[in-house]
């Protein structure tokens, strides 16, 4: 099938690549753009690692034809973090457990970052119903919400440290280490 | 909390948690080679037939394919188990099952090898073929492989002590059966393999071939690419990338590795190969269809008196795990409680189905299940509480089971009592609002089998640990991470050992040319078997860094401590100085230390040298100590090993190798749920849950492992289940297999109970597996709890639980589960509807018991 | 799984879309949230010659009100931004409650309106891979003359999976159809079938366009009911819309639509005469759910048996018709 111009911007960057129209986002990011970052995890559009945000919308990258989405803003894991340094939402995944094969990860991030961008202070409920977007198979869920939680925590301090000028940007992580473990534990 | 250790016991970021988490990490699938091809598998439409011949000329010459591969390409059998090899990279003369594996088209891109399968010509010759283990069982013709007869993979019949006695010494004896259905493991990440040869510089020819591939056993992989490719080992590199997700489906060869191979050599180029997620269903080896007819004995005082147990699994098409799977099931049984007598009856048979496996807590789920139901039943009937039941049956360790298994830590004992605690049991058991209950179960797990699959004297595990001349450490291990922290483990212990901080550590794993053996991710062996080679491996190197440093210092090697970067003379003070250890990077007093290589280096020469002009200390730092090391020694570098203890390896009847463990877990849950009792829906609001790992060396990690154990147990008990129609699996995908979403998924607050094994590093024992098998019946105790019936199938899914609801009333009859009723299970359900009728469909062989005349009754028109 | 080939038609206002249909017929699949296309595409369930992309035509989308006219909705117009119009949620609760029950809150983002009510219908026999179809000798549906779920039957019982229809149904929802003859209006309880290989009445040179709520359906107290085994993600499993206008407790007026259980979505008619002017309570609930279950017929087409899914469209209609007379 003959090859079409199509120019996407993605994480920033304008690209123009020749792509067949029957291409689906996700393998021109992976395979033309080596953007591997967001993942092929089903095939019926159920699990949500592909997940993307096109002009801030969360989507499956592996239900959009590359094409269709000439024109609009494509943000993928690999445009998360910034100046060089963990977001907020991808330390905390680390620090609480939110990731364990990681494989899901990517997507989970975009699905929160998308969540958050929307509504920065989500409830318990709020947060559940989001994350019903994608499948995890390791960590049964509840690691991530305490990682959200914390990241919600971060941003904040971030944000009003950001309005005095008094500390650091990365500073405000909760850390597991200094809250002690969970639980009574001996 | 401080318990005298600075780096384990602390909840730590996995090492490798950024990689995860920025998307920069690489699975196979992400990665590519110049000149890649890609593979695409044609499978078998038939369940079991005769391949009469494969055309593939057509295909062949379709613009854009490289190469076809067929079983002739690769004739060689294989398997997992040494008793095993009965299956082939292709078919060669025979499929087995829908899905089954029959050639690989090599080709420059998807779709130009998607367009070549259909260009294959292949002639069957449709055999019967068999779906139901008990149907199987009783096949004389044929045979799905001609060297086991009906159809039985492996049978195994044990006695230990005295069980008819014992059911004699009973006051109530329970008989039942009952039938788990068929759950996989549906990890993230699809399987995939990427193989690519070299030219040999000497002879010019195609020399060492390199694989990439999402395993969870790189050395059993290259053992067994070794005996397909018929090349040396030494020829075979592996390498494990990130693997997104294991739970046993990926801890054997799986076909496609050894297909992606064959289609390099044939192609002469790199070949990779991902399964469609249907592909992966097919490839399979998850956790088989399980019938278990299960009679307990007890006295009024709880004590159980004998068990009998008659498991019958339905293994699929190949042999894979099966021995040891239906090994784990009778082995596992009898160890969790002192239980005096134990009849055990297992039969693993083949069905012309894909092949069960390994699956998270490994032939000891359903049985389980089954048990603890049960247990719950007699509980009730002499009128105890079921948390006592359990209390009253407890083993006394140090101690050896009646079925030869030493148990020396068991914090059994404890889990109860602080899941019974933190759940308020006491209080809030049978006084909850209508609908609503609390359900208790127990489980155990292996740290490791004590004996591998491959009989040899060979250490299970071996580590090296290199350390550079600024105290860089280098950990190399054939340790597969697979998402579960093996890397993080193997990086603590060794900080932990060596005294030095974590940032140090670098750990290269799963990479057979750079990597020591180790036998592999599974029977959640690693933490126990490559965290002691590990921590030995540290010890030795630490004993040579002690000598060089002891003589620096005037003193004896004993005297001194390791610990958050220092080496130092016992009761000497210089860590008084540095009680912060989170904070050590940016503020060791010597400066020297960290901060990266380049500052360490400009700092090094000047500080060392002040230092060594100022004579002898109590203390150095860790890195001034490596270097006199170096010096005194030349290079820096030691090796670790583990072998389980001779004591552990079990007892000496048939099928003893099987069940044996340095040391187990143990765990113990309440469920909460409520059922609503016009549509059978089960919700599961927490689950307490106690496990015992020995000792938690990250506690992140542990609740995370015991967490992600009792959900997947939960999505067994309520929504998963492979449903099949006549060999047909009808849902071969996420959409359709449904694995729980965050919604219905409960908080699960995980209990840590340390028991400080004698044997584990640090204390250590296996926290990923043994929580999964208590969820199953915790949920179906919790359901009688709720509304006081009893399920004998799962998962309970709303229409079981409904039907066994209507039953109990003896409401208006309904069929909703084709007349079985799920509190006294017969035979596995079908899907409805035909697959074959009136001759019309693909030819099926006469014979064929699912071939039918006529059309069934249709489901639900009136 | 690849994509079969197609040429990709980008039209910007609906006449050239139309245009774009009248030229190439039935060789063209549309494509609007792609949800539903897409993975029926990688099963080649569709191989066709063109897809036609509604993303770029802005005045597909949207949710406007007119006095006096009751509302109009833009096909394309996502799932969620009908889950979340607040208009909609006062007015037509029935709609936003069914729309924030379809798949998942991502899938809800990109599914249509209009996707949702021309989605493909639905059998475990059908949404397979190529590779799968063969074993089973492929359906009536697609490449074959068999029906696996009705034996010997000559009908496809393929089963309409939507959530949105039956809320509309309630509604007494019209869709606007597009085509070379101009455009045309329809009832929605007109759009379908009841054959699940030829589900819709819609051709293949047409579009719809657009979904009209009729001012007489609104502020109706509405109530969806949906039986799926996950919270989240899945289809229907069988589905209950009922709305309902009452006045000093008596019924003035009310609807009930089930879905997922038939090859279309279905009014059950009769239910608004046994609920008019009578004060609901247990006993006539269930009358209503009995009749609600007599007009399901699921078929082995889905998960879970037949029988409990009638059962489930019995005991849901109950207590969506108590819980709509509930306030």
């Amino acid at each position: 099938m003959k090859k079409e111009l199509v120019a996407l911007k993605i994480n920033g960057r304008s690209c123009e690549l020749a792509i067949e129209p029957n291409s689906l986002l996700l393998d021109v990011l992976r395979k033309d753009l080596d953007l591997t970052g967001s993942k092929r995890g089903c095939d019926d559009s159920s699990c949500g690692a592909c997940t993307v945000l096109l002009d801030g919308v969360s989507m499956l990258s592996c239900t959009l034809l590359a094409a269709s989405c000439e024109g609009q803003e494509i943000t993928t894991i690999e445009g998360v973090s910034e100046h060089g340094s963990l977001a907020a939402i991808q330390k905390a995944y680390g620090d609480w457990g939110g990731a364990q094969c990681g494989y899901c990860t990517p997507g989970f991030i975009m699905t929160v970052k998308a969540l958050l961008a929307e509504n920065p202070d989500p409830s318990e409920a709020d947060v559940r119903t989001a994350l019903s977007s994608n499948l995890c198979r390791c960590t049964g869920y509840n690691q991530m919400y305490e990682a959200i939680r914390s990241a919600i925590r971060a941003e904040r301090s971030a944000m009003a440290a950001a309005k005095e000028c008094l500390l650091p940007r990365a500073a405000g992580f909760s850390d597991p280490v200094s809250r002690g473990v969970r639980n009574d534990k001996t | 909390m401080d318990n005298g250790f600075s780096i384990i016991g602390k909840p730590t970021a996995m090492v490798d948690a950024a990689y995860k988490t920025t998307g920069s990490g690489k699975y196979t699938d992400d990665l590519s080679l110049p000149g890649m091809l890609v593979g695409k598998i044609l499978h078998s439409p038939y369940p079991h037939a005769h391949i009469k011949s494969i055309d593939t000329t057509r295909a062949e010459k379709l613009e854009g394919v490289v190469a076809v591969v067929i079983g002739k390409d690769a004739p060689n059998p294989y398997g997992i188990l040494p008793v095993g090899h009965d299956e082939h990279a292709l078919a060669l003369d025979k499929v087995r099952y829908v899905g089954d594996h029959v050639a690989c088209v090599v080709a420059v891109d998807d779709a130009t090898a998607d367009k070549a399968l259909e260009l294959i010509d292949v002639e069957y010759e449709v055999l019967p073929a068999y779906f139901d283990p008990e149907e199987s069982m009783k096949a004389e013709t044929h045979l799905i492989h001609d060297n086991k007869t009906h159809n039985i993979e492996k049978d195994y019949h044990h006695v230990f002590g005295d069980p008819e006695k014992g059911f004699a010494e009973a006051d109530h004896v329970a008989e039942a059966r009952f039938i788990a259905n068929e759950v996989t493991h549906a990890a993230m990440e699809p399987h995939s393999t990427l193989a690519s040869f070299e030219l040999d510089p000497h002879t010019g020819k195609m020399g060492r071939l390199t694989v990439w591939s999402s395993t969870q056993v790189p050395y059993y992989l290259q053992h067994k690419l070794s005996l397909v490719l018929e090349m040396p080992m030494s020829q075979i590199r592996v390498i494990k990338p990130l693997v997104g997700g294991g739970f046993g489906g990926k801890s054997e060869v799986i076909p496609l590795e050894i297909i992606a191979a064959v289609a390099a050599r044939k192609a002469n180029a790199p070949v990779k190969i991902t399964y469609t997620r249907e592909e992966v269903f097919w490839a399979h080896r998850g956790r088989p269809r399980t019938i278990i007819d299960l009679k307990t004995g007890v006295r009024n005082d709880g004590r159980i008196t004998s068990v009998k147990a008659r498991v019958v699994q339905d293994g699929g098409a190949y042999c894979s795990y099966g021995v040891v799977t239906i090994l784990y099931s009778g082995a596992l049984l009898g160890a969790l409680y002192d239980i005096p007598n134990i009849q055990y009856d297992g039969y693993r048979v083949l069905t012309n189905k894909p092949a069960c496996g390994a699956m998270r807590g490994h032939g000891t789920v359903n049985v389980r299940f089954a048990f603890e139901t049960q247990l719950d039943e007699l509980a009730a009937e002499i009128d105890m509480d079921p948390a006592e039941i359990r209390q009253r049956n407890l083993l006394t360790p140090p101690c050896v089971t009646v079925n030869g298994l030493r148990v020396q830590s068991y914090g059994l004992p404890e889990c109860i009592a602080r899941t019974v605690e933190r759940s308020g049991w006491k209080q809030r058991k049978g006084k909850l609002a209508k609908g609503r209950g609390l359900g208790i179960a127990c489980s155990h797990y292996v740290s490791g089998a004590a004996n591998s699959i491959i009989r040899s004297d060979m250490p299970h595990s071996t580590v090296n640990i290199k350390i550079d001349r600024d105290g860089g450490v280098v950990v190399y291990t054939g340790a597969s991470e697979i998402g579960q922290g093996s890397d993080t483990m193997t990086a603590q212990i060794a900080a932990e050992a060596l005294g030095c901080s974590l940032a140090r550590v670098r750990v290269i794993a799963a990479d057979t040319d750079l990597t020591p053996i180790d036998i592999g991710s599974y029977s959640s062996r690693v933490t126990f078997m490559a965290g002691n080679a590990t921590l030995r491996a540290a010890e030795e190197v630490k004993k040579r860094i002690a000598a060089a440093a002891a003589k620096k210092m005037n003193c004896a090697a004993d005297d001194l401590l390791f610990r958050d970067d220092v080496v130092s003379k016992r009761g000497s003070a210089p860590h008084a100085m540095k009680n912060n250890p989170g904070e050590e990077e940016e503020t060791t007093q010597a400066g020297a230390t960290v901060s990266g290589r380049v500052e360490g280096q400009i700092l090094r020469g000047s500080l060392q040298q002040k230092r060594k002009d100022e004579g002898p200390k109590d203390w150095m730092t860790f890195e001034e100590a490596v270097v006199a090391a170096i010096d005194f020694h030349g290079a820096l570098s030691g090796t670790g090993s583990y072998a389980p203890p001779q004591e552990a390896r079990g007892g000496k009847h048939k099928g003893a190798g099987v069940g044996p463990s340095p040391a187990y877990s143990y765990a113990a849950q309440v469920a909460e749920v409520s059922v609503d009792e016009e549509t059978g829906e089960v919700t599961v609001h927490k689950v307490w849950a106690a496990h015992d790992c020995g000792r938690a060396l990250n506690p992140v990690s542990v609740e995370g492992q015991i967490i992600g154990s009792v959900w997947m147990g939960m999505g067994q008990a309520l929504t998963e289940e492979m449903v099949w129609k006549d060999g047909m699996l009808m849902n071969p995908g996420l959409l359709e297999y449904r694995s729980p979403s965050s919604v219905e998924s409960p908080e699960v607050e995980p209990i840590i109970v340390e028991s400080i094994d004698p044997e584990g590093p640090f204390g250590a024992k296996e926290c990923s597996e043994g929580s999964l098998a208590a969820t199953i019946p915790a949920i179906a105790n919790a359901i009688y709890d709720a509304v006081g019936v009893r399920l004998h199938e799962c998962p309970f899914t709303p229409e079981r639980v409904l039907a066994a609801l209507r039953a109990k009333k003896n409401a208006k009859p309904l069929n909703l589960t084709e007349g079985i009723d799920p509190t006294a299970p017969v035979r596995f359900r079908e899907h409805g509807g035909s697959l074959w009728f009136r001759g019309k469909g693909p030819q099926r062989h006469a014979l064929d018991p699912s071939r039918r005349e006529g059309p069934e009754p249709a489901g639900g028109a009136d | 799984m690849s994509l079969p080939q197609f040429k990709f038609l980008r039209p910007r206002t609906v006449d050239e879309a139309v245009g774009d249909l009248a030229k190439h017929a039935a060789k063209v699949r549309i494509l609007a949230g792609g949800t539903d296309l897409i993975p029926s595409m990688q099963q080649k369930l569709f191989e066709p010659e063109y897809v036609l992309d509604l993303r770029r035509i802005p005045g597909l989308r949207g949710i406007r009100s007119q006095a006096n006219a009751g509302v109009e909705i833009g096909a394309a117009t996502p799932l969620s931004e009908i889950e979340r119009s607040s208009f909609l949620q006062g007015h037509y609760s029935v709609l936003s409650q069914a729309a924030a029950t379809v798949a998942s809150p991502l899938l809800r983002n990109m599914g249509t309106v209009g996707g949702n009510i021309c989605l493909d219908t639905r059998c475990l026999w059908y949404n397979q891979s190529l590779t799968w179809r063969k074993g089973c000798g492929f359906c009536i549906k697609k490449d074959g003359d068999l029906c696996h779920v009705a034996p010997g039957g000559t009908k496809c019982w393929a089963v309409f999976s939507g959530d949105t229809p039956a809320a509309l149904l309630c509604l007494e929802a019209e869709v606007e159809i597009v085509g070379p003859e101009g455009v045309r209006r329809m009832p929605l309880a007109q759009f379908y079938t009841g054959i699940g290989d030829n589900y819709r009445k819609l051709q293949p040179n047409e579009l719809l366009t657009r979904v009209f709520l009729p001012t007489s359906s609104a502020d109706y107290h509405g109530v969806y009911r949906k039986l799926r085994v996950r919270g989240s993600i899945d289809y229907p499993l069988a589905g209950v819309a009922v709305v309902m206008k009452r006045s000093n407790g008596h019924v003035v007026d009310a609807r009930l639509a089930i879905t997922a259980v038939n090859p279309a979505p279905m009014l059950v008619k009769a239910a608004s005469g046994i609920l008019a002017g009578k004060m609901v309570d247990d006993s006539l609930a269930e009358v209503v759910g009995d009749l609600a279950a007599r007009t399901a017929k699921p078929l082995t087409t889905s998960a879970l048996t037949p029988e409990y899914r009638r059962e489930m469209i019995r005991v849901f209609t109950k207590r969506a018709v108590l819980a709509a007379a509930s306030n």
